[in-house]
C-alpha cells in the first residue's frame, strides 16, 4: 500500500505467475482497463465527498441544536439563578438562646434569627417557632406579658401552633407581671418546669417541641424587687425529623399544594394548616347578577401585617361577586410572609421597595400601587382601593355594582366609599341608604381612573413632603368641592389595632363600635337620588317632612330624641360660617361619634340615626338649608371644653388615622 | 512485501468504499429518524403521514384548550397566508366540510396561536390535561413590563410564551397583554439558563425574537380543514402588521438613573406642560392615524422618551417626524378640524417641508418631513426672517413601536444613533437653552431660499 502511486499512467509492474493469464487478456483491452481504473478513482472521490458532507452535516446539526436558541433567544441577563445551597442533610440543630434585662437573642446553627437590644421596646416573652424538619423560622412573636391581656394572646398563639413544631422562648426585661395561671399552665404543658414559678424580673429561656420532648430550659431568679435576674444563655441541640413527619397528608390537589407550601413556611394561622380538617382557602361565593364591577381591578394595600392580610383576604374572597383575577396585593417592602399569604390564596402580589419614611412612605406606596394597578389593567375606568386591616362586607361588590354608574356619570363626585365615618352601632340603621358627603372617608373606596391620571398622579406629594396621602386627597386643591357617596351602614370594618397611626386605645374609642353590614344582597334604595341635583331635592323633601326637635333640651341627652321609630327629626346648631364646627364637634363628642375632625357633612348638614329615627343636624346660618329653620327656634350652641379636657394626647396624634 | 497490482488495489478499495458508503447512508437515515425530523425538516419528505401529524396535533391542541374554555386565535403566518388566498370562500362557508387538508397539513415546524392574558385564569389544570394527552410543554416567563416603568416594584413574573410539543409538531402559544395605549403586547422569547435549548428549534419561531405591538384584532370563527378556529378577521392586514410589529420598551432603568442625576421638575408649570403635551400628542396621533399617515417621535419628544421616558418639561413643543413619501395634502385640513390650526409652513413638498400647528396655550406641534437619500435621511429647517435653509442629517433608520404617555407610537428603532445624530454624544445632559439653528449636532447650512419663492416656502399665520 505504501508504494501505491495513484498515477494511472505509470507503466505496469513486473508480471506475476498466478496473475498472468488474466493480465494478458486485459493487456489487449487497455481502454477498458483505463476506464475501470478511472471509474474506481471517481468512485473513491465520491465516497470521500459524501464522507465529508456527512461529517459536516452531522456537525452542523449538532451545532445547530446547541446554538439553536443560543443567539437570539438567550436571556441577555446574566445568570440570575443562584446555585442552590446543597440540601442540608444535617439532622441536629445547635440552638442558642439568651435572656437578659436589655438584650435577647436566638441563634440557630450559628445564624442569629432574633436579636433585640433596643431600649424601651421588645419587653416580654419572645417566642420563635421552628419547622421541626428544616429548622426554618416559621413565626416570631413578642408578647408583652408585663401588660394585661398579652398572655391571652400568647395562649391563643401557642394553641394555633401545630404539634411537633419547635418552640423557643426567651424573656427580655420582664415577662411575668401579667402572666396568668392559664398561660403558665400552657407553658407547663409544653414541658417547662420553671414556668409555673416564674416571677418578677426573672430571666428565662426554654426550648421544646410542642407535644413532645424538652430540649433545654434555663432560669435565673431575680434576687430582689429592684434588680433583675442574671442573664442566662441556653445552648442545646435539637434533633430534626423527616420532612414527611412534619407535613400533613392532605389529598393532592392544586389547592392543597398551595396550602402545603404555606404551612411548611409559616405558623400562627390556625386551622388553615390543620391536618384533620383544614379551613378552606377557596370560597366560591355566589356570583352577582349583572355585576358592574366584575372587571374593576382591586388593589389591596398592605404592609407587614400578614395576619391582618390573611383575615382581610378571607373576607374579600368571600364577598359575593368577587373576581380574584382582578385582585392585586401591593406589599410595602420585601416581606416574605405577606407574600406567602397572597400565594396561599392564589392571588398576585407585588412588592415595593420602600421609599421615604412613615406617612410619606405609605403615601409613596399608594402612588406606586395605584399607578401599577392602572398599568396592569389599562382598560379599567375605576379601581377599588382596600387596605390590609379591613373586613369586607359580604355585599361590598353588590353595593359598588349598584352605585358605580354614578361615579361614571356625575362629575361632581370624587369617590364612592364603603365607610361611613359616623356610622356607629348607635348612629347607623339603614343598609339600603346612601349619602353624599364632602369628606373623603377612604377605608375601601373606588377611584376613577381619569381623576387619578389627570389630576392626582402628576402632582402626588413627593417623598420629601412627608404627607399623608389621604389628608392630601382631602385638601380643597385636590377635592375641588366634589363629594363622595357613602352608605349609612359601612361595607368595611376597620379591625387594625397595630398600625402607623393606630393603637389599642384609639381603636377601642373610634373603630370598635363601628357598624358593619352583614346582610347579603341588600337592594340599595333610590340610587338615582344621589345625583347632584336630585340629592338637593331629596334633602329638601326630608327637611320638609322632618319634625323639629325641642331645642330647649340638652342634645346630648337620650331624651332629646323621642322614643319613636322610623321618624325623621331635625335639629339646628350654630355654625357661623362654612368652617365653623365648634358646636358640631361638641355634639359629635357627646354622641360618641367621630369628633377628631369634621366628617360626613354635606353643605352644613349631617345625617345619622338616633334611636332608629333619622336625625338631621343643620348648621345655621352657614348651611343653605338654614331657611328650613322655623323662626322661633334658636340654634343650639355648645361651648368648647376647657383646656385640660381638650388636651387628650392620643387622639391628637391619631387624627390622621383612617389610612 | 509483494507489490500488488494497482487494479486489484483499486478494486478492493472501491469495494470497501462501497460498503462504507452504504453503512454511512444507513446510519444517516437512522440518525434522522431518531430525531423525529424535528431538526432536519429539509430532509423530511412530504409524506402524507407527516402532513396529517400536524393536523392531528393542531386538532388535539384545540380540543385541549376548548376543554378548558381558553379562547385562542390562530396567528400562524404560514397558515394565515394560505387562508388569506381563499378568504372569501372561507368566510362564505364557515361550516363547509373541506375536501382536502389544505392549510393545517402544510409543511412547517410550528403552528402559532395567540392567547389574550386576561381571558384565562392561569389554571394549572390545563397543563396536567396536556400532559395526559401526551403533550410536552414549556413555559417561558419573564418580568412584567407594565411594572418596569414603576419605581421599585417587583411583581411576579408573567408567562410570555408556551410551547406544546407532540410527536414531530409543536404549538407555539403567544400570550398577549393589554398595555396602556390600548394595544396588545407580546414579550420576547428568552430562554433561561436551565431551560432545554433543544426542546424545539427556537430559531424557526415566528414570534419571540423581539417583543411586538399589535392592535386588538377583530376575530372571526371559521372552519378550515374541518377544524373550528378563530382567526383575525382580516388575515392580510394582520400579516402586514406582523411584518413591522417590533416593539421597544422604554429604558426605564436608565431613565431612573437620569432622574437620580437630574431630579425631575415637579413644579406646577411642569405638570401643566406635561399634561398639555400629552393631550396634544394624543390628538395628533388620533388625527394622523385616521389619515393613515405613519409618524414617529422626533427631536425633543424622542429625546424625552429615550432619556427619561417622559415629556421633557422645559421643551416647548411636541415634535413628530413623517417620511415625505407619506405626505398627504389632507394633513393640514385634518389638523384644523381637530382644533389645531396651521401656525406656519416652511419649505415645500419637494424640499425641506415643515409644518407647525398651534395647540392649546402655546404648546406647538411641529411636524418635520424626512427625505430619504441613498445613505442618509434628512429634514430641513427654514429661518423665517432671512430665508436661510438648514439641513439636519440622520443615519438611516427603521421604525419600531413603543409606549409613550399611554400611547402606542413609533420611534426610530436605532434610537441611540438618531438621538446622537441630533444631540451629539452629550445628549444625556439636559440643555435648557436650545437654539434649533445652531444647537443641533447635525445641522448644516443649506443655502437660502430664492426670494421669489418666499411667499410659498415661508408661510406664517
Amino acid at each position: 500500500m505504501e508504494e501505491w502511486k495513484p498515477n494511472p499512467t505509470v507503466k505496469p509492474h513486473k508480471k506475476r505467475s498466478w496473475y498472468l493469464a488474466w493480465k494478458y487478456k486485459l493487456m489487449n483491452q487497455r481502454a477498458l482497463r483505463k476506464l475501470c481504473q478511472t471509474g474506481a478513482v471517481l468512485f473513491l472521490l465520491v465516497t470521500v465527498i459524501v464522507n465529508i458532507k456527512l461529517i459536516l452535516d452531522t456537525r452542523r446539526a449538532a451545532y445547530e441544536e446547541e446554538e439553536e436558541s443560543a443567539q437570539d433567544y438567550d436571556d441577555e441577563m446574566l445568570n440570575v439563578e443562584v446555585p442552590r445551597h446543597p440540601v442540608n442533610n444535617k439532622k441536629v440543630l445547635d440552638v442558642e438562646v439568651y435572656s437578659s434585662r436589655s438584650k435577647v437573642y436566638v441563634a440557630v446553627d450559628g445564624t442569629t434569627v432574633l436579636e433585640d437590644e433596643a431600649r424601651e421596646q421588645g419587653r416580654g416573652i419572645h417566642v420563635i417557632v421552628l419547622n421541626q424538619a428544616t429548622g426554618h423560622v416559621m413565626a416570631k412573636r413578642v408578647f408583652d406579658t408585663y401588660s394585661p391581656h398579652e398572655d391571652e394572646a400568647m395562649v391563643l398563639f401557642l394553641n394555633m401552633v401545630a404539634r411537633g413544631r419547635i418552640l423557643i422562648f426567651t424573656i427580655k426585661d420582664e415577662g411575668s407581671f401579667h402572666l396568668k395561671e392559664t398561660a403558665k399552665n400552657v407553658l407547663k404543658s409544653l414541658g417547662s418546669q420553671v414556668a409555673p414559678f416564674l416571677s418578677w424580673r426573672d430571666m428565662w429561656t426554654f426550648v421544646g417541641k410542642k407535644g413532645g420532648e424538652v430540649y433545654g430550659e434555663k432560669h435565673a431568679k431575680s434576687p430582689a424587687l429592684s434588680t433583675w435576674g442574671d442573664p442566662v444563655l441556653l445552648k442545646t441541640e435539637v434533633h430534626l425529623t423527616s420532612v414527611e413527619d412534619a407535613e400533613c397528608h392532605w389529598p393532592d390537589t392544586e389547592l392543597n399544594r398551595r396550602r402545603k407550601r404555606f404551612c411548611s413556611k409559616v405558623e400562627g394561622y390556625g386551622s388553615v394548616c390543620s391536618c384533620k380538617d383544614p379551613t378552606p382557602i377557596e370560597f366560591n361565593p355566589d356570583p352577582l347578577k349583572d355585576n358592574k364591577v366584575f372587571d374593576v381591578p382591586v388593589a389591596v394595600i398592605a404592609g407587614n401585617r400578614p395576619n391582618y392580610l390573611y383575615r382581610m383576604l378571607r373576607s374579600l374572597l368571600s364577598a359575593q361577586g368577587v373576581n380574584p383575577q382582578m385582585i392585586t396585593v401591593f406589599i410595602d417592602g420585601y416581606y416574605e410572609e405577606p407574600m406567602d399569604v397572597v400565594e396561599l390564596f392564589g392571588l398576585s402580589g407585588i412588592q415595593h421597595t420602600p421609599i421615604s419614611i412613615k406617612n410619606a412612605r405609605v403615601s409613596q406606596h399608594y402612588k406606586a400601587s395605584l399607578t401599577a394597578t392602572f398599568n396592569l389593567f389599562p382598560d379599567a375606568k375605576f379601581a377599588v382601593v382596600l387596605e390590609e386591616d379591613l373586613d369586607i362586607s359580604v355585599d361590598f361588590f353588590s353595593f359598588l355594582s349598584q352605585s358605580i354608574h354614578l361615579l361614571e356619570e356625575d362629575d361632581s363626585l370624587y369617590c364612592i366609599s364603603a365607610w361611613n365615618d359616623q356610622g356607629y352601632e348607635h348612629t347607623a340603621e339603614d343598609p339600603s341608604l346612601l349619602y353624599r358627603v364632602e369628606t373623603m372617608p377612604g377605608l375601601g373606596w373606588v377611584l376613577r381612573k381619569s381623576l387619578y391620571k389627570d389630576e392626582l398622579e402628576p402632582k402626588w406629594p413627593t417623598p420629601e413632603k412627608l404627607w399623608d396621602w389621604d389628608m392630601w386627597m382631602r385638601m380643597p386643591e385636590q377635592r375641588k368641592g366634589r363629594e363622595c357617596i357613602i352608605p349609612d351602614i359601612s361595607r368595611s370594618y376597620h379591625f387594625g389595632i397595630v398600625g402607623l397611626n393606630m393603637n389599642g386605645y384609639f381603636h377601642e374609642a373610634y373603630f370598635k363600635k363601628h357598624k358593619f353590614n352583614t346582610v347579603p344582597n341588600v337592594q340599595l334604595k333610590n340610587v338615582e337620588s344621589l345625583r347632584k341635583d336630585n340629592y338637593e331635592t331629596e334633602i329638601h323633601r326630608l327637611l320638609g317632612e322632618a319634625e323639629v326637635l325641642d331645642h330647649s333640651k340638652n342634645p346630648c341627652e337620650d331624651s332629646f330624641v323621642p322614643d319613636t321609630e322610623g321618624k325623621v327629626y331635625v335639629m339646628f346648631i350654630r355654625m357661623e360660617q362654612e368652617a365653623d364646627f365648634t358646636t358640631w364637634t361638641q355634639l359629635a363628642k357627646c354622641l360618641h361619634i367621630w369628633d377628631l375632625d369634621v366628617r360626613g357633612n354635606h353643605k352644613g348638614l349631617w345625617r345619622l340615626f338616633r334611636k332608629r329615627n333619622h336625625f338631621l343636624v343643620v348648621g345655621v346660618p352657614a348651611s343653605p338649608y338654614s331657611s328650613k329653620k322655623p323662626s322661633l327656634v334658636t340654634p343650639i350652641y355648645m361651648e368648647p371644653p376647657a383646656k385640660e379636657e381638650g388636651a387628650v394626647a392620643v387622639p391628637a396624634v391619631a387624627a390622621a388615622e383612617q389610612t | 512485501m509483494q507489490k500488488i497490482n494497482r487494479n486489484v488495489v483499486l478494486a478492493l478499495l472501491s469495494l470497501t468504499s462501497l460498503i462504507f458508503l452504504l453503512f454511512q447512508l444507513c446510519y444517516y437515515k437512522f440518525y434522522l429518524s431518531q430525531k423525529n425530523g424535528a431538526a432536519f425538516s429539509k430532509v423530511r419528505g412530504s409524506q402524507s403521514g407527516q402532513d396529517s401529524t400536524r393536523w392531528h396535533v393542531v386538532r388535539k391542541f384545540l380540543g385541549l384548550i376548548s376543554s378548558h374554555n381558553i379562547p385562542v386565535y390562530l396567528i400562524d403566518p404560514l397558515i394565515l397566508g394560505l387562508v388569506d388566498k381563499d378568504i372569501e370562500q372561507i368566510r362564505s362557508s364557515p361550516n363547509g366540510p373541506s375536501p382536502e387538508c389544505k392549510y393545517f397539513c402544510a409543511p412547517r415546524d410550528f403552528t402559532t396561536f395567540a392567547l389574550l392574558d386576561k381571558t384565562w385564569k392561569h389554571e394549572v389544570g390545563l397543563f396536567r390535561t396536556a400532559e395526559k394527552m401526551g403533550f410536552q410543554w414549556l413555559k417561558i416567563i419573564n418580568k412584567d413590563p407594565r411594572l418596569d416603568g414603576m419605581d421599585d416594584l417587583s411583581g411576579m413574573e408573567i408567562p410570555l410564551h408556551y410551547i406544546f410539543k407532540l410527536a414531530s409538531h409543536a404549538i407555539h402559544l403567544v400570550v398577549f397583554y393589554e398595555r396602556s395605549g390600548n394595544f396588545l403586547w407580546h414579550g420576547p422569547l428568552r430562554l433561561k439558563q436551565h431551560m432545554d435549548r433543544k426542546f424545539v428549534p427556537f430559531r424557526k419561531l415566528h414570534f419571540g425574537r423581539y417583543p411586538g405591538a399589535y392592535e386588538k384584532p377583530e376575530l372571526l370563527l371559521v372552519s378550515i380543514d374541518d377544524l373550528k378556529v378563530q382567526i383575525p378577521k382580516n388575515p392580510s392586514s394582520f400579516l402586514e402588521e406582523m411584518s413591522h410589529s417590533r416593539f421597544l420598551e422604554c429604558r426605564y432603568r436608565e431613565a431612573r438613573a437620569f432622574f437620580q442625576l437630574y431630579p425631575d421638575d415637579a413644579s406646577l408649570d411642569a405638570v401643566e406642560f406635561r399634561k398639555k403635551a400629552k393631550s396634544l400628542l394624543h390628538l395628533a396621533a388620533l388625527t394622523l392615524n385616521n389619515l393613515g399617515v405613519k409618524f414617529w417621535l422626533s427631536s425633543g419628544t424622542c429625546l424625552g422618551w429615550y432619556r427619561q421616558c417622559n415629556v421633557i418639561p422645559h421643551s416647548k413643543d411636541v415634535d413628530l417626524g413623517i417620511f415625505i413619501r407619506d405626505y398627504k395634502a389632507d394633513i393640514i385640513p385634518a389638523f384644523k378640524n381637530a382644533g389645531l390650526p396651521l401656525k406656519h409652513k416652511f419649505g415645500k413638498v419637494e424640499d425641506s417641508l415643515e409644518l407647525s400647528f398651534q395647540g392649546e396655550d402655546d404648546v406647538k406641534l411641529d411636524i418635520f418631513f424626512f427625505y430619504e437619500e441613498d445613505d442618509h435621511i434628512w429634514n430641513g429647517g427654514t429661518q423665517a426672517k432671512s430665508g436661510k435653509k438648514f439641513k439636519y442629517l440622520f443615519p438611516k433608520f427603521t421604525l419600531c413601536w413603543t409606549e409613550f404617555v399611554e400611547l402606542k407610537v413609533h420611534v426610530p428603532c436605532e434610537t441611540l444613533q438618531y438621538v446622537e445624530a441630533n444631540y451629539g454624544p452629550e445628549w444625556k445632559v439636559p440643555v435648557k437653552a436650545w437654539d434649533w439653528k445652531s444647537s443641533p449636532f447635525n445641522v448644516q447650512d443649506n443655502g437660502v431660499w430664492p426670494i421669489d419663492e418666499w411667499d410659498n416656502v415661508i408661510q406664517i399665520y
